[in-house]
């Protein structure tokens, strides 16, 4: 998952930055609201947290200028405003939860991992699909309740496919939230992941959790 | 001191109106009797020539005078015109008919050629004007003889002149007088009728019926009035400025904190007491800044907040931020439920209780507000009531909501604490905070504003 990261504090940012990529999240972190709204509107970004009091560009400016170019990822606002009045103008300027500085790391995740999971329509933190099961706290993956083994990027690979669930993810969408940089947009390498998936996920294959959209992406059609 | 100055105005303005109408009066009242008097003495003048006229001298060198005179009033008795001539030694040789059974009263004396006009009694006492004058007779054997001619007329019609002249002129002016009093009262009325409607729109506008005063007073007012506003407006951007200084001192403080937090997240060694400070830190800085940030009560100029609109936002936020959650909220709120005061300390309260009501409710909440005393008369209050399904509030913890004893900030997290806030704004805005139980089975809790 590609997570943009608008924080103007730069210990606070890295810091943030670190954990979440420790959560395994690609992320763009930058430090104004303009640099945020570039990103926001050029990478496929799947989940936002954002800054209120960034200089230049606030970050309800921000929110508002996102939505109104109809990037509806969800946004996590972070604010050390504790006015109730703050809070209400930056979830109605379009962002989808807040967490009050000085937050716990934990927090954050956990928020994010809940916007995220209710932006794909689950209703719990476990995402069950037929036989298959997906923990987005634990990051396990089971079906028929035996665990399965998958590396750090089969997982992200699966989460992001289960998160979009019904909808066409394409090759290059799933680099992207796999890797930071350009370079190795090698189509290949999906093709593997998911391969290696199919294998794991449905040895016999009887299920099909992943259909493939010739020249289009992949798909994940359970329910 | 008198408090109006329609009052002070009119006063005035009767007292100088009863000084120089009382004046006027005095003046043509009598510049009218002289004139009167004048008249009167002219007239007896002319009779006194006509006696003249009808005097014939006789056999004994003294005077006659015919039975019928051109003025039928000598013969008529009781006509109120009486005539008489005395010799030189003051003896009556001559009276008129119409004086009978009394004398005119002539003081013998004066040169010849004298006039002389007064007033005076007849003998039998009755008021009258005596005109006289002495000449000289020669007769046709060349002796001479000295008159007094005197001719009298009753003062009656004269007073009743004057009585009927000075009716006329009080009554005229009296009215007058009224009618002035009266044009100057509406006058005032209409001068001062822009003090009036400043009076008003201050009154508005302090209890938020209006942004500030308008535009359309006379020139005289207008640098009053434009500086009323122009304090409004500071007033105004004062309080705003006020609370982004307050918002930007928060994020500067607590950003320092995330990132110590942050940072002492990743190390080994236990970070328990520091995050307990942490925490401490955090709820004093929130706390303080929070009640500096209430306004207490209305700005001047602020308009009625729409409290449909406020709950409605609130619960909007609050619906995304508890999605998984997602409760049912029921909003009972009358349509022209208004709180008089500022936005900003009205969303404070209601997102707290509302907060509340999320995090602690089961499934339901209901959110209800009533408009108080609604009369055009007055500022009407409201009364806001938040519930839930929750396992409500113990008496011990209500208690602690209104115990004024424990500083806020040294208080052990919870509801309560929460609570106690809320009270406190609540309080500073001039409201009541109740805690009673729902028949949604959780806490109830109210805020009452009254009216004003």
């Amino acid at each position: 998952m590609r997570l943009l990261l608008v924080e103007d504090e730069q210990v606070l940012r890295e810091s943030l930055s670190t954990a979440l990529k420790d959560a395994g999240f690609v992320v763009d972190a930058v430090g104004d609201g303009e640099e945020g709204l570039y990103y926001g509107k050029e990478y496929p970004i799947d989940v936002a947290i954002v800054d209120l009091g960034l200089p230049a560009m606030s970050g309800m400016e921000l929110i508002s200028a996102l939505r109104k170019a109809e990037r509806n990822f969800p946004i996590l606002i972070l604010t050390a405003r504790d006015r109730w009045q703050d809070k209400v103008n930056g979830l109605e300027s379009g962002a989808d939860d807040y967490v009050v500085k000085p937050f716990h790391t934990e927090e954050v995740l956990a928020r994010i991992n809940a916007l995220l999971r209710r932006q794909g329509g689950w209703a719990d933190s476990v995402l069950r699909a037929g036989p298959i099961s997906l923990d987005t706290r634990a990051q396990q993956v089971s079906v028929e309740d035996s665990n399965v083994d998958l590396t750090s990027y089969e997982y992200k690979v699966l989460e992001h496919l289960m998160m979009s669930a019904g909808k066409v993810v394409s090759k290059t969408e799933l680099t992207e939230s796999l890797y930071e940089q350009d370079f190795e947009r090698d189509s290949n390498v999906i093709e593997v992941f998911v391969g290696r998936l199919r294998r794991k996920l449905d040895p016999a294959n009887t299920i099909k959790p992943i259909e493939t959209l010739r020249g289009r992406g992949y798909r994940f059609t359970l329910e | 001191m008198m408090s109006s100055l329609s009052a002070r105005l009119l006063l005035a303005v009767s007292l100088v109106l009863a000084v120089f109408f009382g004046a006027t009066v005095l003046v043509l009242d009598s510049v009218f009797r002289n004139a009167a008097e004048r008249a009167v003495e002219a007239r007896l003048d002319v009779q006194i020539f006509l006696l003249l006229a009808e005097a014939e001298p006789n056999a004994q060198a003294t005077l006659d005078l015919p039975e019928d005179l051109p003025e039928p009033r000598f013969s008529t008795a009781g006509s109120g015109l009486y005539g008489q001539i005395n010799s030189a030694d003051g003896e009556p040789i001559w009276r008129s008919q119409s004086t009978v059974g009394t004398g005119l009263p002539m003081q013998p004396g004066g040169g010849l050629g004298v006039h002389e006009f007064n007033r005076t009694q007849l003998s039998d006492g009755r008021p009258v004007f005596l005109h006289t004058l002495n000449v000289e007779w020669e007769f046709e054997d060349g002796s001479a003889a000295g008159y007094q001619f005197g001719v009298a007329e009753s003062l009656e019609p004269f007073v009743d002149q004057m009585r009927r002249y000075r009716r006329q002129l009080f009554g005229w002016f009296a009215g007058l007088a009224v009618a002035l009093v009266l044009t100057l009262g509406v006058l005032l009325r209409w001068v001062l009728s822009p003090l009036r409607q400043i009076e008003r729109e201050i009154s508005e506008v302090e209890s938020g019926m209006h942004p500030q005063l308008s535009e359309n007073y006379p020139s005289e007012l207008q640098g009053l009035t434009k500086n009323t506003n122009k304090l409004i407006r500071a007033e105004r951007t004062r309080l705003q400025r006020y609370r982004n200084t307050l918002g930007n001192l928060a994020h500067s403080l607590k950003t320092p904190l995330a990132v110590i937090r942050s940072s002492i997240e990743g190390a080994d060694r236990d970070s328990a007491e520091i995050d307990a400070q942490l925490n401490r830190m955090d709820e004093i800085i929130g706390y303080q800044l929070n009640r500096a940030a209430t306004s207490g009560g209305v700005t001047l100029g602020s308009k009625p907040v729409d409290v449909t609109e406020v709950v409605g936002s609130i619960v909007r936020s609050l619906d995304k931020v508890y999605a998984d959650k997602a409760p049912v909220t029921e909003q009972r709120i009358s349509p022209q439920s208004l709180y008089f005061g500022d936005r900003g300390d009205l969303t404070e309260i209601m997102g707290n209780l509302l907060d509340n009501a999320f995090k602690y409710c089961q499934q339901r909440l209901r959110v209800s507000a009533q408009a108080i005393d609604v009369d055009a008369a007055r500022r009407p209050g409201v009364h806001l009531i938040v519930e839930d399904d929750g396992a409500g509030i113990a008496q011990a913890d209500a208690q602690l909501v209104f115990d004024r004893g424990v500083r806020i900030d040294e208080r052990a997290d919870g509801q309560g604490i929460g609570l106690a806030v809320v009270r406190e704004i609540v309080e500073l805005c001039g409201g009541t905070l109740e805690i009673s139980d729902s028949d949604l089975g959780g806490a109830s809790i109210t805020v009452k504003f009254p009216s004003n």
